[in-house]
């Protein structure tokens, strides 16, 4: 407990400084070559911008991140639903399965254009877009992580007397836990792709609105500023995801 | 008996197929015995013969993204696989390398397209860039994790028989990563598409995404589902092409 307790400060300590490291280089290097600033700004513009208006990015962040969390959540849950549900009903899984690969092929931005009009420009409707994301590729891995489940310590088991619920509980989802979390840390990276993506149809705060105004205004510190904020969402989500994973899938330490 | 049943279909895709029709079916019923109104659902069947209507416009705008999309993806892949080969022959390389790669995925990479568009206009250039940024990193990691894979052991044996870097990498590492790096390439596929098509929408003189947004804007909704199912079927075809030379070059699998 005190080991993983001192490795996660550490990691977000270096982490700090490789961002600095990275910042100072960067402002040196526009100042130095002479970048133009439509090229590339300095970071410290970016970060006057920023400042100049804390609400509108603290806004959009939270906007955004709502949407993500919801879809994001739905999509996990319902993911690992068919997953199981595909796992045990074989005549299900050849049915819908095949919808499902279809479904994924749509387009994000034409799937969001109907949605928007299905739902109206609500924060239901960006969520259902990330949902759409994310589910997929959960589904994919609770079925692989579920059939690599060793027979033997099935019919282990089974001789012991263990009902389908428990073998479900007890053996079959925690060994499918590593596989599951693989899309699960995916599945946090599209979310946020779906949420953002759905802001696009029309919407008054959101990361992805603060993106297009800046690219129509032509506004290139503003589309660096909304993409530093999408950045640290985006690293913000992934490394919640990895942490719950180092956490619950403990015996894979090796992560 | 074994011809007969190869000309079969397998059960699986039997009802595989059997659900298909049962959804188109169940749609065409909804759209056309609820009369819902076309920005709602339109019925298949008038999909279909808005596709066929339209046929020549969709043809040409689905060339253009396939073009835009193919090369990107080409591009993207041959970065991909050369950086994990580059961290696998350099190892120190990786601290550098890797969380770099790690800090640019951070970003939602449809953040990245407003920026492109500026960097490099609204022609196809933003387009290849931008699915070569996607497509690179999927293939990237999913390379590097397959050279990563090889067993310990075998490298030494190698090594005891005098072979340097470059032949093991040849001979054994690169064989070994092969099954990875073919699934990466092969999910790429379908991001490949879709990619180009969301970054057609923020600006493009032509493409499947241009022509979904600018259906939106007239609310056309019968041409968004028609070029919905235009981009489905390449990204279906892209996929299974990629899938098919997988099987071919990876017979071993």
């Amino acid at each position: 407990m005190t080991a993983s307790g001192s490795i996660v400060p550490a990691n977000l300590l270096r982490a700090t400084l490789a961002v600095a490291v990275v910042a100072l280089v960067w402002e040196a290097l526009v100042l130095f070559l002479q970048i133009k600033p439509y090229v590339l700004p300095l970071p410290s513009t970016i970060a006057e911008a920023i400042l100049a208006t804390p609400k509108a990015y603290i806004d959009g962040f939270v906007r955004t991140a709502i949407e993500t969390l919801i879809g994001f959540t739905t999509g996990a849950l319902f993911g690992v639903a068919m997953g199981v549900a595909f796992f045990r009903a074989r005549l299900l899984r050849d049915i819908v399965f095949p919808i499902f690969i279809v479904s994924q092929t749509i387009p994000v931005i034409a799937f969001g254009a109907l949605v928007v009009l299905w739902f109206g420009n609500t924060l239901f409707a960006k969520a259902v877009i990330s949902f759409y994301l994310t589910f997929f590729p959960v589904t994919v891995n609770t079925l692989l992580g579920l059939e690599s489940v060793d027979p033997r310590q099935v019919a282990l088991m089974r001789s012991f007397g263990a009902s389908n619920r428990t073998l479900l509980l007890r053996l079959q989802l925690p060994a499918a836990l590593p596989q599951i979390f693989v899309a699960l840390r995916l599945g946090a990276s599209l979310g946020l792709v779906g949420a953002i993506v759905g802001e696009w149809f029309g919407d008054t705060t959101g990361l992805g609105v603060l993106l297009l105004q800046a690219m129509f205004n032509e506004n290139v510190v503003g589309i660096w500023a909304a993409l530093i904020a999408s950045a640290v969402l985006g690293t913000g989500f992934y490394g919640a995801v990895a942490a719950a994973e180092r956490a619950i899938v403990f015996w894979e330490a090796e992560l | 008996m074994s011809a007969l049943r190869a000309a079969l279909p397998s059960p699986a895709t039997q009802r595989g197929l059997l659900g298909g029709l049962v959804l188109l079916a169940a749609w065409e019923g909804a759209a056309r015995g609820l009369h819902l109104p076309s920005y709602t659902l339109p019925a298949i069947s008038d999909i279909l013969a808005g596709t066929f209507s339209r046929r020549g416009t969709l043809f040409d705008a689905a060339l253009f993204t396939g073009c835009e999309a193919l090369l990107g993806y080409v591009l993207g892949a041959a970065i991909g696989i050369a950086l994990a080969i580059l961290i696998a022959l350099a190892p120190r390389a990786r601290s550098l390398v890797l969380p770099a790669a790690t800090a640019i995925n951070s970003v939602p990479v449809v953040s990245y397209s407003p920026l492109i568009l500026l960097w490099f206009g609204v022609g196809i250039a933003s387009k290849v860039v931008m699915v070569a940024l996607a497509v690179s990193f999927t293939v990237f990691l999913s390379t590097l994790s397959g050279l990563d894979r090889v067993d310990r052991r075998s490298i030494d044996l190698m090594k005891s028989f005098g072979a340097g870097p470059l032949a093991i990498l040849w001979r054994l590492r690169l064989p070994t990563a092969l099954p990875l790096m073919a699934a990466g390439l092969r999910v790429s596929t379908v991001r490949s598409i879709i990619v180009a098509i969301v970054t057609e929408m923020l600006g493009a003189y032509g493409g499947l995404g241009w022509l979904i947004y600018q259906a939106v804007l007239q609310i056309d909704f019968v041409q968004v589902w028609s070029a919905i199912l235009v981009a489905s079927a390449m990204s279906l075809a892209f996929f299974g092409l990629v899938g098919f030379a997988e099987r071919k070059v990876i017979f071993w699998k």
